[in-house]
């Protein structure tokens, strides 16, 4: 299944196109990220099926955007799934990352895991593995929105009582790149709650999300308490895709978000 | 970029479950005394109208 994207990984690392590729390798019976820099090593790369469908999945492109800070010099290649190139498209855009330094390597999602994401593009723009799928669309918000506004507060205020305030959502999130975090501020959110100010600090957290939230779900991942952010933040973005006819990630370059310009959006 | 993050957040709390009409934005200078009392009553009015927010009662 990794055949054709360990020998692209190897040409590229061969013609030192780029210095490393931040992929995913199977050791000990884990699957982990991993840099790979040496050609010759790549035995371990795998796409990240442990049982199921790419069950194993990292913010690769959060720590892409760490290594290129440190070697801001370097062209890097990243394994990319349909979302993670949503999410470089919208760093590039953010300036977190410079599009000349990154070498993309995609694979295509599976149906199970489109199923499952309600992925509205399980594929990146070029990939090697995998087939195209058609995208899904958000059941999980339609089913909220079905609820009357009684039985919605109720299912969201019983969700967000469940938050340990790990930050697993915003820790894990390749978009959450700022240095202070409006989540920590004690002037903005009371810190030292559990549960943290409900609903305040996941709504604060969807706002934020707004315009910058590529719906890798990561977050939904990450949460031990199975709350299901995702939804939340899918809402925001079909928000953001109404009023401004705008989707992070699907954006054509130079394309600005709409929250990042002063002013009115522009016309489309 | 105030009324974009507005439209936004008006839809966010609905589909939370939480009446729209509970925010409201206003542009009103600090010498419009008596435009800010009037905006002020009326949303109180509105609010009253709309009877204790389930949140209060959740929490």
């Amino acid at each position: 299944m990794s055949e054709k994207v360990r020998a692209r990984v190897k040409e590229l690392l061969d013609s030192g196109k780029i210095k490393g590729f931040l992929g995913l390798r199977k050791a000990d019976g884990h699957i982990g990220p991993h840099l790979f820099s040496d050609a010759g090593d790549l035995d371990g790369l795998v796409l990240g099926d442990r049982e199921r469908p790419g069950d194993t999945r990292y913010p690769l492109n959060k720590q892409l955007t760490t290594l290129a800070r440190c070697y801001p010099q370097e062209s890097f290649g990243v394994l990319v799934r349909g979302c993670d190139e949503r999410g470089l498209k919208t760093l590039f855009t953010w300036n977190q990352l410079d599009p000349a330094k990154v070498v993309p390597v995609g694979i295509a999602c599976p149906p199970e895991l489109a199923e499952a994401c309600e992925c509205l593009k399980p594929y990146p723009d070029e990939f090697l593995e995998g087939e195209r799928m058609d995208g899904r669309t958000f059941a999980s918000v339609a089913r909220v929105e079905a609820l009357g506004l009684p039985r919605r507060l109720e299912h969201w205020l019983a969700e967000f009582a469940k938050c340990v305030k790990c930050y697993g959502c915003r820790d894990i999130c390749p978009m959450c790149f700022c240095k202070e975090c409006t989540l920590q501020q004690e002037d903005l959110i009371h810190t030292g709650d559990l549960p943290p100010e409900n609903p305040i600090f996941h709504l604060t957290r969807a706002v934020h999300m707004a315009g910058r939230c590529i719906d890798c779900g990561l977050c939904n991942e990450a949460c031990p308490a199975d709350i299901p952010l995702r939804t939340l933040y899918k809402k925001v973005a079909d928000i953001i895709a109404q009023e401004f006819d705008y989707r992070p990630g699907y954006a054509k370059p130079g394309e600005k978000p709409p929250l990042n310009i002063l002013g009115e959006a522009p016309e489309h | 970029m105030t009324s974009k993050r507005i439209a936004v957040m008006r839809e966010l709390l609905s589909f939370t479950g939480i009446e729209e009409d509970r925010l409201r934005v206003e542009w009103i200078s600090a010498a419009e005394g008596p435009k800010f009392a009037q905006a002020i009553t009326e949303f109180i009015n509105q609010i009253k109208a709309l009877g204790p927010s389930r949140l209060k009662v959740a929490a």
